[in-house]
């Protein structure tokens, strides 16, 4: 991208090849790694620093436990089966009620994105709820389910609800309207049109949306489960706390990054497979 | 034929850009696509230098590496000029900026290279004028039309008073009468700015109305095939279009050009 000046005495501007250029391989070869060895050697520098900063004693380990404490640790309750219990539990109310909400919310959205008087009819109500924080909602589910897995699950599917809604809803609304004229004028049903138009058209905005759910679903489930459960890691993070135990504290941490992170990546390759013809993100994973 | 120009011999130390032996791939090995060249090419100061060729055939290649947008694979394309950025550039698609005023748009070049403010509009409302803008300097280019757009395109590439002028397809996008009148305004423009210009089009009438010569080019990897030099004096106006010498230039173009562009 850059230009080479000669002295300005010959004022001529050269263009020529640079080393992208003459050694394409080799300096697609070399920025590669030097990708990769960023990607690991930040997060590893971290946890060397972390590491030491404990060694050394510049912090209170018993307060921020070194991570190789927490690695030990974490090997051992998982060996020892103590771990999986709460992964599991957390697992399950994550999934259920990411599927019910994102049914929910994929179905409304198309509803409303189609149909203005839907639309007209909802918007304001589902606005207002949407700026309602979830956690708020949590005593109310817990009214309406009673104790046990129902409040949890449907705090998730609320919360992930809104978010699916709202991306479906727009996506739908910003599909050109040279796509809907053409099913329109080839006689297109409201069921052929929904599949072979608005389906497609609306599917990689639904998708982003959908991968933003699936942080904020695990995200959401651990701040219930500290309050109202009494498994699941949310609660395991808490509970040891209390007790005093922060390296479990710090392995439940680990373990819900973790969990996030998979559930955000498998959402991530699913949607890549859904939408062959979309533009893949850029950034990560781009050779 | 009438020469308007000394035809450029190798070598010649009058050159305001020359293209020696340039080449550009695409990807890396085993998945390359050699998209131009090699090309070799001299443009004189003042020449107005028209490209056309099939599509994909790397037009816009060539114009990219003489812009710095683009570095060439092999060879070099050499600029005689004493400024840093001595180009500027017209893209199909205008190019300008949605966010700013007609006015602050023509500006922009000139915001760039710090010019005060004052002589800053000043020259930008010169242009308008020019342009037939002036009623539209403070409209946002959302509400003007396609025509108007690109004529603040235009006025933006020649505020900064660049020594090379490179324009890619910029009518494309026009509808035919548009294009024509544009073609008229951008004929009278560069007959009195004198502007060393780059200009790739699809169109031969185009070509050879505005150019002082005019390079076919292969399909890819594009090479110039042929060269030819409207036998128009200039001062000339659009109504050559009118002459069987026009018509005459157009056919031979398109004997040459539809060789390339059909599939083999």
């Amino acid at each position: 991208m850059t230009t080479l000046t000669k002295p300005p005495a010959d004022s001529v501007l050269v263009r020529r090849p640079g080393p992208r250029e003459l050694h394409p391989a080799r300096t697609h070869r070399r920025r590669r790694a030097l990708e990769v060895s960023l990607a690991l050697a930040v997060p590893l520098f971290l946890l060397l620093l972390w590491q030491l900063a404990a060694a050394q004693s510049w912090i209170d380990d018993r307060v921020y436990p070194a991570p190789s404490t927490i690695l030990a640790d974490g090997w051992d309750r998982a060996a020892a089966g103590d771990l999986w219990p709460d992964v599991w539990a957390t697992l399950k109310r994550v999934v259920a009620g990411y599927a019910a909400g994102t049914a929910a919310g994929y179905a409304l959205g198309l509803l409303m994105g189609s149909l203005s008087l839907v639309r007209a009819a909802l918007e304001p109500l589902l606005d207002a709820l949407y700026v309602v924080p979830k956690l708020a909602l949590l005593p109310v589910f817990l009214n309406m389910f009673g104790l046990g897995e129902g409040p949890q699950v449907a705090l998730v599917a609320a919360t992930v609800f809104f978010f699916v809604w709202i991306s479906t809803m727009s996506a739908v609304m910003s599909v050109p309207s040279g796509h809907r004229d053409a099913g329109q004028v080839f006689g297109a049903s409201r069921w052929q049109m929904f599949r072979h138009v608005l389906l497609p058209a609306s599917l990689p905005a639904v998708l982003v949306g959908a991968r933003i759910a699936a942080g904020v679903a695990v995200l959401v489930i651990v701040a219930s489960e500290q309050i109202a459960a009494t498994n699941g890691l949310g609660h395991l993070i808490f509970d040891s706390r209390a007790l005093f135990q922060n390296d479990v504290m710090f392995v439940g941490i680990v373990c819900v990054a973790v969990l996030g992170v998979l559930f955000s990546e498998l959402i991530r390759f699913a949607g890549r497979l859904l939408t062959p013809w979309a533009p893949r993100d850029r950034g990560r994973g781009q050779s | 034929m009438g020469d308007p120009h000394p035809k450029p011999t190798a070598g010649n130390p009058q050159a305001k850009l020359r293209a020696t032996t340039l080449t550009r791939i695409f990807g890396r090995p085993p998945r390359t696509v050699d998209a131009l060249g090699p090309v070799d090419l001299t443009v004189t100061p003042g020449e107005f230098v028209c490209l056309v060729g099939p599509s994909g055939c790397g037009k816009s290649t060539l114009l990219r590496i003489a812009a710095g947008l683009l570095r060439p694979s092999t060879g070099t394309l050499e600029i005689h000029t004493s400024s840093r950025r001595p180009a500027t550039m017209i893209f199909q698609d205008y190019g300008i900026y949605d966010w700013k005023t007609v006015r602050a748009n023509v500006r922009f070049g000139l915001d760039i290279q710090r010019v005060p403010r004052r002589e800053a509009n000043a020259r930008a409302d010169d242009w308008l004028a020019r342009m037939g803008l002036s009623d539209f300097a403070d409209a946002y280019p959302a509400t003007l039309s396609g025509g108007m757009r690109q004529r603040v395109a235009i006025a933006r590439a020649l505020a900064v008073e660049p020594e090379l002028l490179l324009m890619d397809e910029p009518f494309a996008a026009l509808d035919a009468q548009l294009r024509t009148i544009l073609q008229d305004e951008l004929l009278d423009l560069t007959q009195s700015l004198r502007t060393t210009t780059l200009f790739i089009t699809h169109s031969l009438e185009e070509a050879i109305v505005l150019g002082d010569r005019v390079l076919v080019m292969s399909a890819r990897p594009g090479r110039v095939i042929a060269e030819h030099r409207p036998p128009f004096p200039r001062p000339r106006t659009g109504d050559i279009r009118a002459t069987p010498e026009f018509t005459a230039l157009r056919t031979e173009l398109w004997d040459l050009l539809r060789k390339e562009a059909a599939p083999a």
